[in-house]
């Protein structure tokens, strides 16, 4: 119940209280956590700066939250957002658990981009997380195209945006904030391999032990669900109050990692309501990150179904077929910097926003068209999907449409 | 927040008449959970505050929730100026965990609440409700009971094989039998009621489709139809159940099948309107 009350306190602090409230969130706060703008409950970074803004404006996945990204296809987008959440865990001093992975799976992890760390770092002396947006907007005046994206992104957020800045500003009057100058979320290289600190905070339980070939009874508590679960409950009662904890699961219920018993529906959708169960109970302390091959499981299926309904937030990517690609960088590309976009994303549901019922977030992106592309150096970078000027029609294109998409020809976008 | 209990809605949330069942649904993305609150508002709270005949349209609560722990009830109901500790505390109110211990080995240093469904066995959990049933009734005041179970359907989909949905369906007839009033919410996703063909889809549109007849009237909320809108949550529409017409005359002049649009605001107020207004 303390974290209750810790979480209004923002909220109240605009003006009066601001001479105590503050510093003493500040000194609670652990490393990579800030409250949220819109309701001051604690978020942390998913590690991908475009999917936080997506988060129904609490731009960041809120702790005791859990987040199942859906793929369809045979590509892995939705496991490098798992290596960048990971990641940023890493960076954070975070524990992170994953269920189904041994520990090659830590040695692969993105590392962190070390020159636009410390530029960001000086222009952020002045504020913690929104301020953050700001000086990357600056920041990029003379450098990528992309991080004006992501400014771009975010000034759709612009009412909240502004307001939380103030609230932030006038909490960092406050003496000594303790936290300015900390990151929030970082920019990740994927050709970078992130060099995890000596005692590892990442802790692997594999999903199968052993071949199970003797014939045990093989739904008592052998099973990789509970053993992981045990693993959480242990772990999670035993570290302090101000320890933030990743779950990660990729690819759930694939046949690759888990064997076929655990997907029947009693052993899978036990375990995600045990989950939720225990990220209730550590509200202030757990995130979960999920991916789950859409192939195998279709979102036609009943059990698909309740696994999206105990989860609390659900993204769908759905990945261009690589043949879209390839003719893709053909037509206009020159002409165009952007990259084209390689999938689809789709919201079905939000953290915190749809259990309220759905409405009143700004900038929630749910049922937008909206686009994700992956690459080297940003990362998963998810922005709204628009269709590409017509050939030829310079006008449009100095207009600032920037995205190119390639696969509509003229003749699609003619009415 | 303007207004609490939305004028539109003002008929179907009060408290409904003796041995009545109301069904909620909902789907991925229009969660039923505001609908509770409201439930929950006007079953503790009496709208026409005249002290004498208190007692006369108010009732105790019993909340089954599986899918949401008690915190976030209460912050939620604390929104609509309902603050759960108190009625609680005066035994108008009562909360059935099904989230935290259902499938969760022990938790050590978990708190002691007052009702916690530790194990998928429908006996246990129809002896705990009752308990709770109990346990409120015992206490000094009104008779009337309202049941609220939040997503019961999670039984059956995570239960496992023992757990059917003729044996829901039976515990729920032992359950009614206790108390004035029963609410359930489902979920109605068109893959749990269409598609039929895995044991779990079976059973939860037999489920469901069960509840939806022997109920009083339907609340089911869906997305918009053509796509999302900022100042739209979702539809809400009424259905009447078929055994309405043949039971109590007075339910049916204030029940009327309607097809609304709501909002949910950031602060969780809720604004529910006529297409076109």
């Amino acid at each position: 119940m303390a974290s209750f009350r810790k979480r209004n306190v923002p909220l109240r602090s605009g003006t009066s209280a601001l001479s105590e409230s503050p510093t003493s969130i500040k000194q609670e706060l652990a490393q990579g956590v800030r409250p949220s703008p819109l309701d001051g409950r604690l978020t942390t970074s998913t590690g991908t700066r475009s999917l936080d803004g997506l988060l129904a404006g609490h731009a960041g996945l809120a702790l005791g939250t859990s987040l199942l990204v859906e793929e369809s296809g045979t590509t892995d987008f939705g496991g490098s957002l798992l290596k960048y959440y990971a990641s940023e865990g890493v960076v954070q001093g975070h524990h992170v658990h994953v269920l189904g992975m041994n520990e090659g799976w830590g040695r692969d992890l993105p590392g962190v981009v070390e020159t636009s760390k410390s530029a960001r770092k000086e222009g952020n002396s002045s504020g913690d997380g929104v301020h953050d947006r700001d000086t990357s907007r600056k920041s990029s005046d003379g450098g990528s195209g992309e991080k004006m994206k992501i400014a771009w992104r975010y000034e759709r957020l612009g009412e909240f945006g502004s307001g939380s800045r103030d609230r932030n500003s006038s909490q960092s009057t406050g003496p000594s904030t303790s936290n300015s100058g900390a990151i929030f979320c970082h920019d990740f290289d994927l050709s970078k391999r992130l060099i995890l600190p000596s005692p590892s905070l990442m802790y692997f339980v594999p999903s199968t032990s052993k071949p199970d070939f003797e014939f045990t009874d093989a739904n008592n508590s052998a099973s990789p669900f509970n053993t992981f679960l045990n693993h959480l409950i242990t772990h999670l009662s035993a570290s302090a109050s101000n320890t933030v904890h990743r779950i990660i699961i990729p690819n759930l219920l694939s046949p690759a990692l888990h064997t076929s018993e655990l997907s029947r529906p009693e052993s899978v959708l036990q375990f995600l309501h045990a989950l939720r169960a225990l990220l209730r109970k550590y509200s202030a302390q757990v995130t979960a990150m999920i991916t789950l091959p859409l192939t195998l499981y279709p979102r036609s299926t009943g059990l698909t179904r309740w696994m999206e309904l105990l989860s609390d937030g659900v993204l769908e990517l759905a990945p261009f077929p690589s043949s879209a690609i390839a003719t893709k960088s053909t037509p206009g590309a020159s002409t165009i910097q952007e990259e084209p976009p390689q999938g689809m994303l789709k919201i079905h549901r939000l953290p915190i926003f749809h259990e309220k019922g759905g409405g009143g977030g700004e900038a929630s992106g749910f049922g937008d068209d909206l686009a994700f592309t992956l690459s080297r150096r940003k990362g998963v970078v998810i922005k709204p999907f628009s269709l590409p000027p017509v050939e030829g029609d310079s006008e449009a294109q100095q207009g600032g449409l920037e995205h190119d998409h390639g696969k509509a020809t003229k003749v699609d976008i003619e009415f | 927040m303007s207004s609490r209990i939305p004028p539109l809605l003002e008929p179907y949330l009060a408290l409904p008449p003796e041995a009545s069942l109301i069904l909620l649904t909902s789907v991925l993305g229009a969660s039923s959970n505001w609908l509770v609150l409201r439930f929950l508002h006007t079953a503790l709270i009496n709208p026409d505050a005249s002290s004498e005949r208190q007692g006369e349209n108010e009732a105790k609560v019993v909340l089954v929730s599986f899918m949401r722990d008690i915190a976030f009830w209460k912050e939620n109901a604390k929104r609509l100026g309902l603050d759960l500790d108190k009625f609680a505390s005066k035994k108008r109110f009562a909360f059935v965990d099904g989230l935290t211990r259902l499938f969760l080995p022990r938790v050590p240093g978990g708190r002691v609440v007052e009702s916690v469904l530790s194990g998928p066995d429908l006996a246990d959990v129809s002896l705990e409700i009752q308990r709770s049933i109990q346990s409120l009734k015992e206490a000094v005041g009104e008779e009337k009971i309202v049941l609220i179970i939040d997503q019961l359907d999670l039984m059956l989909a995570a239960g496992g094989d023992k757990i059917r949905a003729v044996n829901i369906g039976e515990m729920l007839i032992g359950l009614q039998e206790e108390v004035h009033s029963t609410i359930l919410s489902l979920s109605a996703d068109y893959p749990l009621v269409s598609a039929s063909q895995s044991p779990l889809e079976k059973d939860h549109a037999a489920l469901v489709l069960n509840i939806a007849h022997g109920a009083d009237f339907t609340m089911s909320l869906r997305l918009l139809d053509t796509g999302t809108a900022r100042d739209i949550s979702g539809v809400l529409r009424i259905t009447v159940g078929a055994n309405i017409e043949r039971t109590v005359q007075d339910i049916r002049k204030r029940i009327e099948e309607k097809e609304v649009l709501y909002f949910v605001g950031g602060d969780g107020g809720v604004k529910v309107f006529e297409r076109g207004q």
